[in-house]
């Protein structure tokens, strides 16, 4: 019995004091704040490494990749909308809304319409934080973090150039808000004129341009970064847009004369969307998309203009092959199909019709429509592809020589200048094989340029954005059956979700209340 | 009342043996047949150490005299009696289910029911035991009021359980489990056959002294013990096969291919069918199920001696699903074992292994639904049939091509000691741990079907998720009657939690078809390595208080303060508490000399519980943040570049998810305990997360920041009646009802909120969360007939495209558009009320049990049916009185292949009643001579009848809140037959 209360004691003391080490423990501070796994929070260590203001850049052009900014909702707004595309697959199968864009009966609560908005802010927005991190990097040499933060602020512009088309007035977000701070909570839900949109995109192109390098001063290794001539091809698109006729006239032939890199129109019109024509003297600026892994692939840009439920032949081959094919959106119209010139070489390379022969031999014996966008076809037997129909090789061209000279051509014709204008003109009709312009005048020219800007550009997101500015969609639009109101669908009505989300605050455009 | 408790116990004295501590023998038998109780839980009120009467109703327990016993059974009227010098008991119960005494156990504790304040409900091992199903959360569907089951019918899943509604709006709103102290959300790894008994916290009260964990529920989980004794030992055993429990009739080839070619004819295509030629009907659905098996062994081994007691449970299930090749094996050992070291000191363990091995196929069930019947499984020359007219894989060849299998290890228990240093106090310290350990192996060959179903090149992925889960939880219990009126039972204790998680996965391409080879080291292009990591800790102390007068008047309150680290550092804490307090008429005065009840209470509580699991990770609010993708700068022959941003913006002031209600219960027990049950009404409200839609402005990458801005109200009456008598010596029967009625309303929502979920996956959405509605409730154009004219359409709102023989829908709104603004509200998944019906009988060596479910007021949105890709096939149903310009009377939409439109026309009734179990046994008589104590043979049905309105495969669908109740392919809920034994030794 003496030995049990001495057991007792023993035992009840033991219990005692493991249970106070333990409450201890766990009522410690440091219990409950356990180091954050697998993550990283803000602090300054984070900016001793120059490389990480490198990777906040990136992330600027990450967003490029991202789906709601190049993908489905982009061609739906931007193509499928216009008299170049029909939104294709079945027609059972919306993808989500493209009936309504293609009808263009889209409202304020169109998913498409909403995707684009946050696409384009979520690029703002990365671009704003990488412009204030790099910033916080002391061990980044001037040179570098001058050209990182123009390459951001080129980006920048390139989101808000999308925006002021798509919305028109549109929040102007020039720095990185917080949202418990009251004036950037304003700012965030304030639409600002689409002026001075315009004038914060001149400042950060103009900024761009005076301080990244041209592309013949840039190493290979630094392919895909913006330069000063993608730079200044954008300032001469904006400047075509604020009908800055000068200016943009001033840009383009810089451009065409090599001031701002070494330029020019490739030969075979054809090799432009392949991957052989990849960053290619055409090119001003495109977006970089890679097969394979990690995966830096314009997110399904290909897979929903690939060709739908088709069977493939191939040269050589007997029996079907299987080759590059998806859900087959955003397909050449009727319309854009008889809009090409007879002998014009860009047609072939622009749609595939049901019976071509593919430049890498494959034949589309048939699919579920009747055109497919060539300049979206991956060849799984020439061109890099290991399997993966998602995120393919496919660089998206954003801005390309095509477009300059066009630039050029409008500018000039509308200063005045139209010898300039048909000598440019002339260029680009050449590239395709076909015949000098035979239009005069500067109305007669006008429309020519404008003709040859739809089939030069064709299915490369041109088309929509280029009919609101020619002033000419309703008539345009409406004549094909679509519904497209003037002094309304100029711009697409603010996303529901976003002004439900400033409670109010963010105003409709006219015409979508 | 003491009359009447002395009248059905009756103690027998023998002689005593004289020493403090010592085993007790009893033997507990049925007041009136004398027939012997099996499995009869007995316990030492002041320990909470029990025993179970074996299958001659013998049970032996160490105890001291003075220490109160309870003997209580499924069925019988509870009994306490206080140990004497007699060392063998003979307990007589009578048969009824009013059992005030019985215990229950009450989280870090037990009581009598007589003194529980809150809502338990308590459920028997041996009816878990009884249906042939993988968790222990499905057998008790239909049995506990205010507890909604819902499951689908694939194998090695747990079902949906939902404790008095549904409150959180986002995640899992699942209770959580208590098993032997470790808390789980998971049960899959625990044989039924090791349970003794599930206890559901139902209310506030009951719950708060789990407070944090507790805002959906607790569920308790008290596995077997071993007695002092003889080793006893028994085998269990069934098997059986599952199938289908209700099928939806598809059209014929020919149906189905006149129909396409009607629906072409409307949008201008040329037919796809020539009608004369059309061949054999391909029946998907066939086509991918099959007979599947079912089949669980276990045997247990326990007893004891006076020192050490311990028992064993080794099991294996087997469940083959009704999917071809798909299967799920677990085999599951427990070993709970307890060491007296001294009389007043014990330790014990109860660990729990299991193992399962998973083949999983994909559900096909909607892609069957959508097939179209003409094509075949096979063409002629063997390869997989398609059509390009649809866009659907075939989906047998999808089940053929699927090679995932899975397999997971899993070790779960707990170590104890349990200290008694003065009378009535108890110490006790465990440490209760959870581990798993996953892998998941998933090939995908190269293929090629058509060019809309293939696959380029072959991959193969390796995952590995496991984490280690414990609670260290010290805590002190003192129980004592002072003068003999005042009982008090303070509990006082605190846990520490802490939760590590791990898992990588690694992705090969260009691996060959040899599953011998299957490994990331024969692959040759493309690797991907990823891992992650979490750590979550939480810090409780909790305490309870119940104070019985005169076992009349009881009052009950609990308190807990909870730390996590789910959230920011300044908001960690939460408070958590209930009081409540219950009257047992019964045992006043003025009730002695009444004959009808034998037991009447009344209890109420209010209390406030939380949840921090709901989201993840909140408490890191400057998180940078790595973008999936990388970007590539200077082409092949430089590494893609990785980014790096800000882009995730967080509530700095979240805190508990808190839930606050009343309980308000009457229990009773009257015509000689024939009748017995309780009634409740509550009412709680939970301060819900929600996600909040930030401005894209604001650059947070998904728009969403998860705050509480919404309050969503559960309220409701439940009941539970069970009578139970005899007839004559041989046949004794039982019939019990319990009905749950149910109100969820959102009572508030934050600013302009626009909660909008059910997505059918093809851009339409059909739930809208609002203010004043049920929580996910569908939000629908209400249909108006159909269009007969064209003129009819002129002069109507309509939607671009309509045609006669479309649906009307009707604009509400009267602006002449049918638009968004035009949708109406069209009910919930949430069911006004559920019910469970279950009853049975024993006649000399028979025994027959049923036992049925229902659900009612709830509607189901056929998601299956209203997602159309063009040319799918139809149901049966679909051409009758079908509209058409040869048919101008008709009723149902024409021949279509546009999207349809969400409307009420895809909103069905969701009641119904099902036959979950029913059992047939017979108990073979003197099976002493093979030296077998007891030897049942039964057959059982499972599910094999379903009465209900809605069309589709089942009515039974698991979701989140804001997504529920829409079929889209679904695992329905399948049939079982079986066979099986029980064996004692």
């Amino acid at each position: 019995m003496q030995k049990n209360i001495t057991m007792k004691k023993f035992l009840f003391i033991t219990i005692i004091s493991v249970s106070a080490v333990l409450l201890y423990s766990s009522c410690s501070k440091g219990y409950l704040n356990p180091t954050p796994q697998n993550t990283v929070q803000q602090n300054d260590s984070i900016y001793t490494d120059p490389k990480g203001a490198l990777k906040f850049l990136t992330a600027g052009y990450i967003n490029l990749l991202q789906w709601n900014e190049s993908s489905f909702s982009w061609l739906g707004l931007t193509s499928i909308t216009s008299d170049d595309a029909d939104k294709g697959s079945d027609p059972g199968d919306l993808g989500g809304d493209k009936d309504q864009m293609d009808a263009i009966t889209y409202s304020a609560t169109t998913g498409s319409v909403a995707e684009g908005w946050t696409g384009n802010y979520n690029g703002v927005s990365n671009c704003n934080q990488a412009i204030l991190n790099i910033g916080l990097y002391a061990n980044l040499s001037p040179d570098t973090k001058a050209r990182y933060i123009a390459e951001a602020k080129f980006l920048r512009a390139y989101y808000y150039f999308n925006l002021v088309r798509m919305f028109g007035d549109v929040p102007l977000v020039d720095t990185v808000l917080n949202s418990e701070n009251t004036d950037d909570v304003v700012k965030a839900s304030t639409r600002v004129p689409q002026a001075d949109i315009y004038a914060f995109i001149e400042k950060d192109l103009n900024e761009a341009v005076s301080v990244l390098p041209t592309n013949d001063a840039q190493p290979a290794s630094e392919r895909g970064h913006a330069t000063k001539g993608a730079a200044a091809g954008l300032l001469a698109k904006v400047s075509l847009y604020e009908k800055k006729w000068q200016q943009a006239f001033d840009l383009s032939q810089g451009i065409m004369q090599g001031k701002y890199g070494t330029y020019g129109l490739v030969d075979d019109y054809s090799t432009i969307w392949r991957e052989i024509g990849e960053n290619s003297k055409e090119s001003l600026f495109e977006i970089q998309s890679r097969i394979g892994v990690p995966d830096a692939g314009v997110q399904q840009y290909t897979a929903v203009q690939g060709i739908r439920a088709a069977t493939f032949k191939k040269v050589g081959v007997s029996g079907t092959v299987s080759a590059y094919s998806g859900w087959g959106f955003n397909v050449p119209s009727e319309d854009l199909d008889k809009a090409y010139e007879p002998g014009d070489k860009r047609k072939k390379a622009t749609i595939i019709h049901i019976g071509d022969t593919l430049f890498d031999g494959v034949i589309v014996a048939s699919a579920a429509n009747p055109r497919y966008n060539y300049k979206a076809y991956v060849s799984v037997f020439d061109e890099t592809y290991d399997g993966d129909g998602d995120n393919t090789n496919k660089n998206v061209r954003l801005l390309r020589m095509g477009d300059i000279v066009l630039i050029n051509a409008e500018a000039a014709n509308e200063s005045g200048n139209s010898a300039q204008a048909v000598s440019s003109l002339n260029l680009i009709r050449k590239r395709a094989g076909l015949a000098p312009t035979t239009a005069t005048g500067q109305a007669g020219l006008r429309t020519a340029i404008w003709k040859e800007r739809r089939v030069e550009l064709a299915m490369e997101c041109d088309r929509f954005f280029d009919l609101i500015r020619q002033g000419r969609a309703a008539e345009v639009l409406t004549a094909l059956g679509k519904k497209f109101t003037k002094g309304k669908n100029e711009h697409f009505p603010v996303p529901q979700v976003e002004i439900d989300a400033t409670d109010g605050k963010l105003t409709q455009n006219p015409g979508y209340n | 009342m003491k009359k009447i408790l002395t009248f059905f116990v009756l103690i027998v004295a023998l002689p005593c043996l004289g020493i403090t501590q010592q085993i007790y023998n009893g033997r507990v038998t049925d007041s009136i047949t004398g027939e012997p109780i099996v499995s009869a839980s007995i316990t030492l009120l002041n320990t909470g150490k029990g025993a179970i009467s074996d299958s001659a109703g013998q049970f032996s327990i160490q105890g001291n005299p003075g220490d109160q016993l309870s003997v209580s059974s499924i069925g019988y009227s509870g009994a306490t009696l206080r140990l004497g010098d007699q060392t063998t008991l003979r307990v007589l119960l009578h048969g009824a289910a009013g059992n005030l005494d019985e215990v229950v156990i009450i989280g870090y504790g037990t009581a009598r029911r007589s003194q529980v304040v809150g809502s338990v409900a308590k459920v028997d091992g041996k009816e878990i035991a009884q249906r042939p199903v993988l968790s222990a959360a499905q057998a008790i569907q239909g049995k506990v009021p205010g507890v909604q089951i819902t499951s689908s019918g694939a194998p090695g899943s747990q079902p949906q359980v939902r404790v008095r509604g549904v409150g959180s709006v986002l995640g899992d709103a699942n209770p959580i489990y208590v098993v032997d102290g470790v808390i789980t959300d998971d049960i899959t790894n625990i044989n039924n056959n090791d349970i003794a008994s599930v206890q559901v916290l139902k209310d506030a009260s009951a719950q708060a002294i789990y407070g944090s964990r507790a805002g959906k529920g607790v569920v308790i989980i008290a596995t077997k013990g071993g007695q002092s004794g003889k080793m006893r030992l028994s085998f269990n055993a069934y098997t059986g096969f599952k199938t289908p429990t209700s099928t939806v009739k598809m059209a014929d080839a020919s149906t189905y291919a006149a129909f396409t070619n009607a629906a072409r004819a409307y949008d201008g295509v040329a037919p796809a069918f020539d009608l004369d030629s059309i061949g054999a009907t391909t029946n998907w659905f066939d086509e991918i199920t099959h007979k599947g098996l079912i089949q669980n062994y276990g045997l247990n081994i326990s007893g004891g001696s006076e020192k050490v007691t311990y028992y064993f449970g080794g099991s294996v299930f087997k469940d083959q699903g009704i999917i071809p090749g798909q299967d799920y094996t677990r085999a599951a050992f427990r070993i709970n074992n307890e060491y007296k070291v001294a009389p007043f000191f014990k330790l014990g363990n109860n660990l729990n292994i299991s193992v399962n091995n998973m083949n999983n196929k994909p559900t096909e069930f909607d892609d069957a639904y959508r097939m179209a019947p003409t094509v075949p499984v096979r063409f002629a020359d063997g390869s997989y049939g398609y059509t390009d007219l649809l866009n659907v894989g075939n989906p047998v060849a999808k089940l053929d091509l699927t090679h995932d299998r899975s397999n997971q290890l899993r070790l779960q228990g707990n170590v104890f000691a349990e200290l008694k240093p003065v009378d009535g106090l108890t110490l006790r310290s465990s440490f209760n741990f959870d581990y798993h350990n996953h892998n998941q192996k998933v090939y995908v060959p190269q293929y090629f079907i058509w060019s809309s179903m293939k696959n380029d090149i072959s991959s193969l992925t390796q995952n590995n998720d496991n984490s280690f889960y414990y609670i260290i939880d010290n805590n002190a219990t003192y129980n004592k009657t002072f003068g003999g009126l005042h009982e008090i039972n303070a509990t006082l204790g605190y846990s520490a939690e802490r939760k590590r998680d791990n898992d990588w996965m690694g992705s090969i391409q260009n691996v060959p078809a040899d599953p011998s080879r299957w490994y990331l080291h024969q692959g040759e292009n493309n690797v991907n390595a990823s891992s992650g990591g979490a750590v979550l800790t939480r810090a409780s102390a909790y305490s309870r208080v119940i104070y019985t007068y005169d076992r009349k008047y009881i009052f009950n309150g609990s308190l807990r303060r909870d730390g996590s680290s789910s959230f920011p550092t300044e908001n960690q804490y939460g408070t958590f508490y209930s009081v409540g307090g219950a009257w047992v008429i019964s045992e006043e005065n003025f009730m002695k000399d009444q004959q009808v009840f034998n037991s009447l209470k009344l209890r109420a509580g209010y209390g406030k519980v939380g949840n921090d699991i709901t989201i993840s990770n909140l408490r890191i609010l400057n998180e940078l943040s790595l973008p999936d993708k990388f970007y590539d700068f200077g082409g092949p022959d430089n590494a893609p570049q990785m980014g790096q941003t800000f882009d995730e913006i967080k509530d700095a002031a979240v805190s508990w998810e808190t839930t606050k209600g009343t309980d308000i219960g009457l229990e009773f027990a009257l015509l000689q305990n024939r009748l017995s049950g309780d009634i409740s009404y509550y009412n709680k409200v939970t301060s819900a997360y929600i996600p909040v839609t930030v401005p894209s402005t604001f650059g947070d990458k998904d728009k969403i920041v998860y705050s509480q801005a919404a309050d969503v109200r559960n309220k409701g009456v439940e009941f539970d009646l069970n009578w139970q008598a005899s007839a004559g010596k041989d046949f004794k029967y039982h019939l019990g009802f319990n009905m749950t009625f149910n109100t969820n309303v959102v009572d508030h929502v934050d600013g302009t909120l626009q909660l909008k979920g059910g997505s059918l996956g093809n851009g339409e959405i059909v739930t809208y969360t609002v203010e004043g509605q049920p929580i996910g409730s569908f939000w629908v154009l209400q249909t108006d007939g159909i269009y007969k004219s064209q003129e009819q359409i002129d002069q109507s709102a309509h939607i671009q495209g309509a045609q006669p023989g479309d649906f009307k829908y009707v604009d509400q709104d009267q602006n002449g558009l049918i638009d968004d603004k035009d949708r109406i509200f069209a009910g919930s998944y949430q069911p006004k009320f559920y019910y469970g019906i279950n009853g049975g009988f024993n006649w000399k060596n028979l025994d027959f049990s049923f036992d049925l479910y229902g659900n009612s007021g709830n509607k189901i949105y056929n998601g299956k049916k209203a997602v159309r890709l063009g040319n799918d096939q139809i149901e049966a149903d679909r051409v009758r009185d079908m509209w058409s310009v040869d048919n101008p009377g008709g009723t149902q939409p024409r021949a279509s292949n546009a999207i349809p439109k969400p409307s009420t026309y895809f909103v069905e009734s969701g009641n119904f009643l099902r036959v979950n179990n029913i059992t047939l046994g017979y108990t073979i008589p003197n099976t002493d001579r093979w030296h077998i104590q007891s030897l049942r043979v039964f057959a059982s049905a499972d599910n094999p009848l379903i009465w209900k309105k809605y069309s589709g495969y089942t009515p039974e669908l698991p979701g989140d809140a804001l997504n529920s109740g829409i079929e889209l392919k679904i695992y329905p809920v399948t049939a079982t037959y079986m066979l099986g034994v029980n064996v004692g030794f």
